[in-house]
């Protein structure tokens, strides 16, 4: 494996005081990466990407990232009533590099037109957000990464609830990224989509285990990772996480 | 309406310059749902003005830095998350009306009408108030120029703020003060009750009839405008003040549009 584009070392941390939200996580990816994250609801997927993002308070242990990640949020946390338009949420993807007194430039308007198109949603640009369907608005707010243009993508359940055209498009997304030298990590609670992919990354409020699919998804693993959540389906393993709320 | 003369001038000019803020931060206080807020900074400055009033100091300054202490408050309150925002801010809503009575009804001689300080007059505007006016409206366009993109990115999906690189605290705050500051400068026209219907009302009613930020903000600094000239003409024609005359006029005007809204088939602006 080449050098590693994120690598985290002995990370523990929480927002309440003294307690830890997620603890002792220690993995690293590198460039062509896509690690599936896995873990039950509140076992600390999106903990780790705040601690990522720079917004956990971290207690032990650090982070090594090339730059800004982009982060892709699940789409029921974005405001449908709010008066933007596909176009518009993808031109957030350029804030970053766009100082306060200029417009956002020429360059990265055709930019997000382009990450529109790349995700499918070309005719789409000028719909409000909110009048797009779910997988949709997952879509758009994956175009609004591609046009921050990281190297690395930190994405919360894209591909949870969205419709198949949707699931594909966002796949194929990963796919070129992949091949353009991006590290994703992306939370799941889908283990079979999962084995799919580079690395697997299992969180229970610590880290369970990391490594490649086939030598972590034994079901040892999965019965730590998930408790008593995991129902083993004939050709596959998957979790069921959804119901379940490990505060 | 006499045109020539100078209260009437000056009144105009002040409901004009007032539309700017109105529009471009009264469009930011409704996305982001501050209007509340924005209605209890500028009730509590009740207390600073009737102070000022007795006091003979500038009722601007009292009302800035009651309406800044109350800000401190709420903060305060809202610190430890055992207190909800809007709890905070109707607890100290009612604190400072309740203070703001008491002083002027037996603690201090008030030396204007209490409900000229409660509802505004549009007769006693000073050129000093009309500059100010100005200043505010000016620092607004600066203010929003500036952060728009933060309030935006922040308004729509707070969770990814600082991965787009910006820096959400500090612009909310900002939001939070020149909320504050518009208020102030709206007092003396509309009164303590009624900065709502400058900072909230206008914004409000264009909200329902666009789902562009660029439309909202120009529609709603049209419509304040109109309704700020409308209002003067109404004061001034039944001798009422132009806090209650505009406060009549823009819910009309939003009680018509959301009704018309309701009417048109698929009018749910998204």
């Amino acid at each position: 494996m080449s050098a590693a584009a994120v690598r985290v070392s002995g990370l523990s941390g929480g927002y309440a005081p003294g307690t830890d939200a997620l603890r002792d996580v220690e993995f690293a990816a590198g460039p062509g990466q896509i690690v599936g994250v896995l873990g039950p609801n509140g076992g600390g997927k999106t903990t780790l990407f705040r601690a990522l993002l720079g917004e956990l308070p971290v207690r032990r242990g650090d982070v090594a990232l090339p730059g800004r990640p982009a982060y892709v949020p699940q789409t029921e946390r974005a405001r449908l009533d709010f008066p933007v338009s596909a176009l518009d949420v993808a031109l957030m993807g350029a804030y970053a590099r766009t100082p306060w007194y200029r417009r956002v430039a020429r360059a990265d308007r055709e930019h997000a037109a382009a990450a529109l198109g790349r995700v499918g949603l070309a005719e789409h640009a000028g719909a409000a957000f909110g009048t797009l369907s779910g997988g949709q608005r997952q879509r758009v707010l994956i175009a609004r990464a591609l046009v921050q243009d990281a190297e690395v993508l930190l994405l919360d359940e894209p591909l949870s609830g969205v419709d198949g055209v949707s699931a594909a498009r966002i796949e194929a997304v990963f796919a070129e990224l992949r091949g353009a030298g991006r590290t994703l990590l992306v939370a799941t609670h889908d283990v079979r989509q999962a084995a799919e992919w580079d690395r697997v990354l299992c969180l229970h409020r610590r880290q369970i285990e990391y490594g490649a699919p086939a030598a972590v998804l034994g079901p040892e693993t999965l019965r730590e990772t998930y408790g008593g959540e995991l129902i083993v389906l004939p050709g596959g393993a998957r979790a069921v996480g959804v119901g379940h709320h490990a505060h | 309406m006499d045109l020539a003369a100078p209260y009437i001038q000056r009144a105009l000019l002040e409901m004009l310059l007032l539309a700017v803020p109105a529009g471009v931060l009264g469009s930011w206080i409704v996305l982001r749902r501050l209007a509340f807020f924005a209605h209890a900074v500028g009730s509590a400055s009740f207390p600073g003005l009737v102070l000022a009033s007795a006091w003979g100091i500038a009722p601007q300054l009292a009302a800035l830095a009651t309406a800044l202490g109350f800000g401190a408050a709420q903060e305060g309150l809202t610190r430890s998350r055992r207190l909800a925002p809007d709890a905070a801010t109707g607890l100290l809503l009612v604190a400072a009306l309740a203070i703001g009575i008491v002083l002027a009804s037996d603690v201090v001689e008030v030396g204007a009408e209490v409900d000229t300080l409660l509802f505004g007059s549009l007769i006693g505007l000073k050129p000093l108030d009309v500059w100010l006016t100005a200043a505010v409206a000016a620092g607004a366009l600066v203010l929003d120029a500036a952060l728009r993109r933060t309030w935006l990115a922040t308004g729509f999906e707070p969770g990814s703020a600082r991965a787009l690189g910006v820096k959400p605290e500090r612009a909310d705050r900002l939001l939070l003060a020149g909320t504050a500051v518009v208020a102030v400068v709206a007092l003396d026209a509309v009164g303590a009750l009624l900065v709502a219907v400058v900072l909230v009302v206008p914004a409000a009613t264009v909200r329902l009839l666009t789902a562009r930020l660029r439309t909202l903000r120009l529609g709603a600094v049209g419509l304040a405008a109109a309704e700020g000239v409308a209002a003067v003409w109404l004061a001034d024609a039944l001798d009422v003040g132009a806090g209650p005359a505009l406060a009549v006029i823009g819910g009309s005007v939003f009680a018509l549009v959301a009704v018309a809204t309701a009417l048109r088939p698929q009018a749910v602006p998204a």
